[in-house]
């Protein structure tokens, strides 16, 4: 009974302490993070078994690719709204930047990986049925009287094939069954299709889609490197990716504030809401374990994208990183 | 033994060449630098320029490296590190990626910059502006051409304006090549030298006629034109179209007279251009012999001028004789 009460007694002091640690340094671990697993890959013992993070935890790479599997799974039927709470709506703002940002051209074709409940999709859909609209609009504005070659692209059938299409793929089937259900009430069905996958290993050909998005997925994959690479592969010539992700907050008082909003707000919203306090620290440890905007720069060079720029948005909380495959 | 050397280079390239297609994009870096500098020394071999090509057929890594040098102006910018010399292929300007490559047929095609493919894809949007005026959808059939897809139309943050502008640069190029052109045939004597109304009436008729394919859209261009994030750059490329008209007019100026000499041009052509837009008689004659009349007016103005100057210096020398 004694031993067990100081087991408990070691095990709190010790969360404790990585806790108030770990939040303190967590500024400052995030430089060392990107090399803390490469040199943790060197010390392991075996050779499959290599470390990385989860959140502020360190374990193995299988491991994590199931922990975050988990996550997902328990946070799917809330994610909606819990996005909403813990962002204060401001999400639904940096998605339609990433489509402004986008500003996707009639027939095009789109892969949104981790795409969960598909909310890239359906914004990207409906920018392009409006582009569609208002060309119609003002095709018809200047032409009056058409002239026969408008007679005969009217009778032409090669629009069919050229269809804008999104594709919502995510490794994980809660989330997806929670998109089709959305899409279903949302009374969205045509150019949409749903998929099983894994970023690391995309199930499709190479040079199928015009753009590629993942939008809040990439902090939770474990070779963010080989995910690029995937990237590269499925792109079209002038395909682009797009990245939405959270990143480093620059400015110190803002920085402050958000560090107290992530780990002091947000998993207690997570508890109450969605009754799942873990889950959502890992969420914001995550968050601090992602690289800053210039190394994610860099490392969408290295996997061979061009003219790659990023856009801070809220200050830096959020980065939209664009890169070309030429 | 120089030769025997390119030879040898030449087969060892060829053997690496000949797989281009089967190269997977996801290899890693190195052996990206390595394509791609296999191909470098294809361009090397290729090239007739024999002084340059002996001294880099000694060692393999010199070769890439001189070639770099030789076409640094062309690197692109956004390459943050352009340090190590073990592996400077990797840091060149981007290369289309080989399906597209393919599309094109040549393997020993020169490197491009960005800054060339995204001129070669305004290019291709050009003929496309009667169709969809000036716009990103003629930019994206433009690139489609090309065989690209139409989601690098990303890379034009301006949108637009960015095609306008292109097809400005594009037309004060020509422009300047046929001055330069008319000057050298006055130079050799094999034409002869202007007046300098006449000539200022022709190249300004000269440049007004590029725009006559596109003569339906230009109101929508010249909007774009207007824009305030735009009007530092039409600025700059009108000003320096009219200084270039008034070099090859042969003007030397050095006082006022290279301001207001301008000024009048820019005038000129400004109201030409606004004249042109809603012409339409036959190829243009109302506003040819508007710019007539309007030349005509500057150059009855400048004697004038030089009139009033002549009689008033007169009773200036009689005040101070008296």
């Amino acid at each position: 009974m004694a031993a067990s009460m100081r087991l408990l007694v070691r095990r709190a002091v010790r969360l404790s302490h990585r806790n108030i640690t770990l939040t303190a340094a967590g500024a400052a671990a995030r430089s060392g993070c990107c090399r803390g697993p490469s040199v943790c890959r060197c010390f392991s013992d075996e050779a499959e078994d290599r470390s990385t993070h989860f959140g502020f935890e360190t374990v193995s790479e299988t491991e994590k690719a199931k922990r975050v599997y988990k996550v997902f799974e328990n946070v799917a039927q809330k994610y909606d709204i819990m996005n909403d709470a813990m962002s204060l709506g401001i999400h639904r703002v940096w998605k339609d930047a990433l489509l402004h940002v986008m500003h996707p051209q009639p027939g095009a074709q789109l892969l949104d990986v981790a795409g969960g409940t598909g909310d890239i999709a359906f914004r990207f859909l409906e920018y392009i049925r409006l582009q569609e609209e208002r060309q119609k609009r003002r095709a018809a504005r200047s032409s009056q009287t058409p002239s026969w070659q408008d007679i005969s692209n009217n009778y032409s059938t090669e629009d069919e094939s050229r269809e804008s299409r999104a594709v919502v793929c995510d490794i994980n089937k809660e989330m997806l069954k929670v998109g089709k259900q959305k899409a279903d009430s949302l009374g969205v069905s045509a150019g949409l299709s749903w998929v099983v996958g894994d970023a690391e290993e995309l199930p499709f050909d190479d040079d199928q889609f015009d753009i590629y998005t993942i939008a809040f997925g990439i902090r939770n994959v474990t070779h963010i490197d080989q995910a690029l690479q995937e990237a590269l592969r499925v792109l079209k010539p002038g395909g682009r990716f797009m990245c939405l992700e959270f990143s480093k907050v620059n400015n110190p008082i803002l920085s402050s504030i958000y560090d107290a909003y992530s780990f002091q707000m947000i998993p207690v919203i997570g508890e109450v809401i969605a009754g799942d306090w873990k889950s959502y620290q890992y969420l914001v440890e995550s968050i601090r374990k992602f690289p800053n905007q210039e190394e994610f720069k860099g490392m969408i060079e290295d996997a061979g994208f061009y003219c790659v720029k990023y856009y801070n948005l809220t200050g830096g909380v959020v980065a939209l990183h664009s890169g070309f495959k030429l | 033994k120089q030769s025997c050397l390119m030879g040898f280079a030449s087969h060892k390239v060829l053997k690496i060449v000949a797989a281009p297609s089967a190269v997977n994009p996801q290899c890693s870096n190195l052996n990206r630098g390595f394509h791609r500098a296999a191909l470098r020394l294809q361009d090397e071999s290729k090239s007739d320029k024999p002084p340059s090509s002996s001294s880099s057929s000694s060692s393999s890594s010199t070769t890439y490296h001189e070639h770099y040098q030789a076409t640094e102006h062309d690197t692109a910018a956004e390459a943050s590190q352009h340090d190590s010399a073990s592996d400077p292929a990797a840091e060149q300007p981007e290369r289309p990626n080989t399906s597209y490559q393919d599309q094109s047929g040549e393997h020993g095609e020169e490197y491009e910059t960005e800054e060339q493919l995204q001129s070669r894809i305004l290019t291709a949007a050009l003929e496309f502006v009667p169709l969809h005026g000036w716009s990103m959808e003629a930019i994206a059939a433009g690139a489609e051409t090309l065989g690209l897809s139409s989601a690098s139309t990303g890379m034009f943050y301006n949108g637009a304006g960015d095609l306008v502008l292109h097809f400005i640069a594009h037309c004060n190029s020509q422009l300047t090549e046929i001055l330069a052109e008319q000057h050298k045939q006055v130079q050799l004597g094999q034409a002869e030298p202007k007046k300098t109304a006449d000539f200022l009436r022709e190249a300004v008729e000269t440049r007004l006629r590029m725009y006559i394919p596109y003569i339906e859209t230009w109101p929508q261009a010249m909007s774009i034109l207007l824009l305030p994030h735009n009007i530092p750059d039409s600025l700059k490329h009108l000003s320096s179209m009219v200084d270039d008209i008034w070099y090859y007019a042969g003007d030397r100026s050095t006082d006022m007279n290279w301001y207001t000499k301008r000024a009048v041009l820019t005038g000129i052509y400004n109201t030409t251009e606004l004249v042109m837009l809603q012409d339409s008689s036959p190829d243009f004659q109302d506003t040819w012999s508007f710019l007539d009349n309007r030349i005509q007016d500057v150059v009855n103005m400048a004697s004038s001028a030089k009139q009033v100057e002549s009689r008033k210096n007169p009773n200036l020398i009689c005040g101070l004789e008296t």
